[in-house]
């Protein structure tokens, strides 16, 4: 039993088998592509396919009939084969402008996999250019080298570009058109190739065995520089694929060793977050939007790995030619979850961002006891527990004494200003991040910083501390020491690394004045212990020359010399 | 070189004369103009007549009139235009020209073969 299709042909009506008409479709088919440069291909479609209608009309007994397989090969073998229809061009070429469409025939992008290295991109983008295939190569090598997103694009195209796997596709890949003649071509050109090789491997040895009369012969010298061309090519060929398997070992190291890393680092990552390693604490410290952290290292590993992945499978295509592929769903799959994993990191990196939206500040103002002409002696106390000595923006976890644990930071700076008032006093400004202003200033006041003052001394914290729960979110203590006019301030030399650099907003001390013992004036200070700073002039050119020794001037009327001995004039006049 | 492309070129040659020569004395439509070439053995298959006649028409040595017919659809009938006359005559002259030197080179060789 078949089913039929019901078809006008040139104006009459036919039943048809399926088979038969999809026979016969391709048929036409190919006879119009074959007349596409024709002129009036229409009119010549619509002559054979009236001429087909008469056929078939004679073939028919009644209209119940149906066409099937049998009439349409029939009718086939009568009206001849595509290439039949092709009028010879050179003999009845009147009017050569019609070439001109061979050239700008289109071309279709196909991945050919008859000369690929790792999938045929870069063999389909040669054809498609029509330039050599190396030259696309050597182009992506750079890529990959020049800023790696030649490994990206290739592995989009490589998924894009569909791979040219039927005669016809790899016909229309190199831009011939499609018709019976060229596919029997390419077949009979596949067939060639292979007798070709045959025959190369038989002509290198009957070569190899000529070789001993070779410089006799007449022919020698053309021979002999076709094979030295014939020789240097292939070496040349030789020397670029070892190249091609050196890039390829170099990827499957590159890709294999990042990926194992990154394994080992998700695995761990993963263990210690489900038994709680205590060292991994700090990095739930920065974790301020409170994202799962298996899902950032999740989201991290997919994101690295998944292109070093493809890197690796590139490497390993690269060195097996057999290479089974991956099939496009493993490709659409990981391209998927790559996406995906960025999308996290970029959602979690916005979180992370608006927890440090707003800044807020806390400010404690305590007085202290020191009045004009008093001298207050600065000091840092460092803790044992707490080693300060990290760069200003990080922090550590530490236990407090009650076995709590808390995070500190270094994140203290001094600054001193002149007050008018008659005691000094000392304000205190602790701020931190949060996504708005009640979390900001809520992580402010749980800012823990301690200072004492004993007789004339003032022992400021070198750290501040927060509880874990706080988080990391820029937490730091500015301390404002408002002094009167006429106090002398002495900052220990361990201070330094705390006073602030700049001197604006009437901050009067300068890191560099630690050890000296300073005197507050209004909005202004003085050291009183500095030593005087040197004078040192030094000129030395052929006129005036200025040094220890003195200062001489001389030109060809006068010169004048003045040092310790007094002052000496000479003139020639 | 393959003896069967250069016998396609051959036929392919004195086609567009030929068809000139069948419509010379009366119009015909494509059926009775393949039967005759058919017949003469000139067309192996009917494929190659219709580029070749609307090559022939675009050159105005052609033209054709659609007529009813009682076992099917409307035929085109084909005929000769003033030009094709023309053509065709000169292409006669050729044709015989041709033929006589053809003769004369053929015979010669096969003379000088005995």
């Amino acid at each position: 039993m078949n089913k039929t299709v019901n078809i006008n042909l040139g104006g009459i009506f036919f039943h048809i088998d399926e088979d038969a008409y999809l026979k016969l479709q391709g048929y036409l088919e190919s006879i119009k592509r074959s007349l596409a440069n024709s002129q009036g291909s229409d009119e010549i479609i619509a002559d054979i396919e009236a001429r087909i209608a008469e056929l078939f009309n004679e073939r028919l007994k009644n209209n119940k009939q149906v066409i099937r397989l049998r009439e349409v090969d029939e009718i086939i073998s009568i009206m001849g084969q595509p290439e039949d229809y092709v009028v010879d061009e050179e003999i009845f070429e009147d009017d050569p402008s019609t070439n001109q469409n061979k050239s700008t025939r289109s071309k279709k992008l196909f991945r050919d996999p008859d000369n690929s290295y790792i999938s045929g991109v870069s063999s389909g983008l040669a054809h498609y250019f029509g330039i050599d295939a190396i030259w696309v190569r050597l182009a992506w090598i750079l890529l990959v080298f020049g800023a790696g997103t030649g490994v990206l694009l290739y592995i989009l195209l490589w998924i894009l570009v569909p791979e040219a796997k039927t005669t016809a596709e790899k016909i229309m890949m190199t831009g011939e058109p499609v018709n019976i003649s060229n596919i029997e071509k390419k077949i009979k050109d596949g067939f060639d190739n292979v007798s070709q090789v045959a025959k190369n491997v038989s002509d290198s040895v009957s070569k190899a065995a000529k070789n001993v009369d070779l410089k006799k012969g007449t022919n020698s010298i053309k021979s002999t520089s076709k094979t030295f061309f014939d020789s240097l090519a292939d070496a040349v060929m030789i020397l670029l694929k070892i190249f091609a398997k050196f890039i390829g070992i170099l990827l499957i190291i590159i890709g294999a060793s990042t990926l194992i890393a990154l394994i080992v680092g998700l695995f761990s990552i993963g263990v210690a977050d489900i038994v709680h390693i205590p060292g991994l604490d700090s990095l739930d410290l920065v974790n301020v939007g409170n994202t799962p952290i298996w899902l950032v290292s999740l989201a991290i590993f997919f994101a690295v790995g998944i292109p070093f992945f493809f890197l690796f499978y590139l490497g390993l295509k690269i060195l097996i030619n057999n290479l089974k592929s991956i099939g496009n769903i493993a490709k659409f799959t990981l391209l998927g979850l790559w996406i995906l994993s960025i999308i996290t990191l970029v959602i979690f990196g916005i979180r992370q961002a608006s927890e440090h939206a707003f800044e807020e500040s806390y400010i404690e103002k305590n007085e202290l006891f020191i009045k004009a002409n008093d001298t207050l002696m600065v000091k840092m106390s460092h803790s044992d527990k707490f080693n300060s000595s990290f760069s200003r923006d990080d922090f550590k976890l530490a236990h407090d004494d009650n076995g709590n644990k808390i995070m500190y930071s270094s994140d203290v700076r001094i600054m001193v200003k002149s007050t008018s008032d008659t005691l000094a006093s000392l304000s205190i400004i602790k701020s931190a991040n949060g996504r708005n202003y009640e979390t900001a200033i809520a992580r402010a006041k749980n800012i823990n910083y301690h200072y004492e003052v004993n007789n004339n001394n003032l022992m400021l914290d070198a750290f501040l501390t927060t509880d874990i729960k706080n988080k990391y979110n820029d937490q730091e203590v500015d301390i404002i020491l408002y002094l009167p006019e006429n106090t002398v301030v002495y900052f220990s030399s361990n201070t330094e690394d705390f006073i602030r650099h700049n001197t604006h907003e009437g901050h009067l001390i300068s890191d560099k004045n630690t050890n000296h013992f300073i005197r507050i004036m209004d909005n202004n200070s003085k050291c009183l212990d500095c030593p005087d700073e040197d004078f040192n002039v030094e000129v030395d050119t052929p006129e005036v020359k200025i040094d220890s020794n003195g200062i001489k001037v001389e030109s060809e009327e006068v010169k004048i010399n003045i040092s310790s001995k007094g002052i000496e004039i000479k003139s020639d006049q | 070189m393959k003896i069967e492309n250069t016998k396609a070129q051959m036929r392919k040659g004195v086609l567009e004369f030929c068809i000139l020569s069948v419509l010379k004395d009366e119009d015909a439509y494509v059926a009775e103009i393949l039967s005759t070439l058919k017949d003469a053995k000139l067309l192996v298959v009917e494929g190659t007549i219709y580029p070749l006649l609307t090559r022939l028409k675009n050159a105005d040595l052609l033209s054709y009139r659609w007529e009813e017919s009682t076992s099917g659809p409307p035929r085109k009938y084909y005929g000769l235009t003033e030009t094709g006359k023309l053509f065709l005559e000169e292409l006669s002259s050729t044709w015989n020209e041709l033929q006589n030197a053809v003769n004369i080179v053929t015979s010669q060789k096969n003379n000088s073969n005995e």
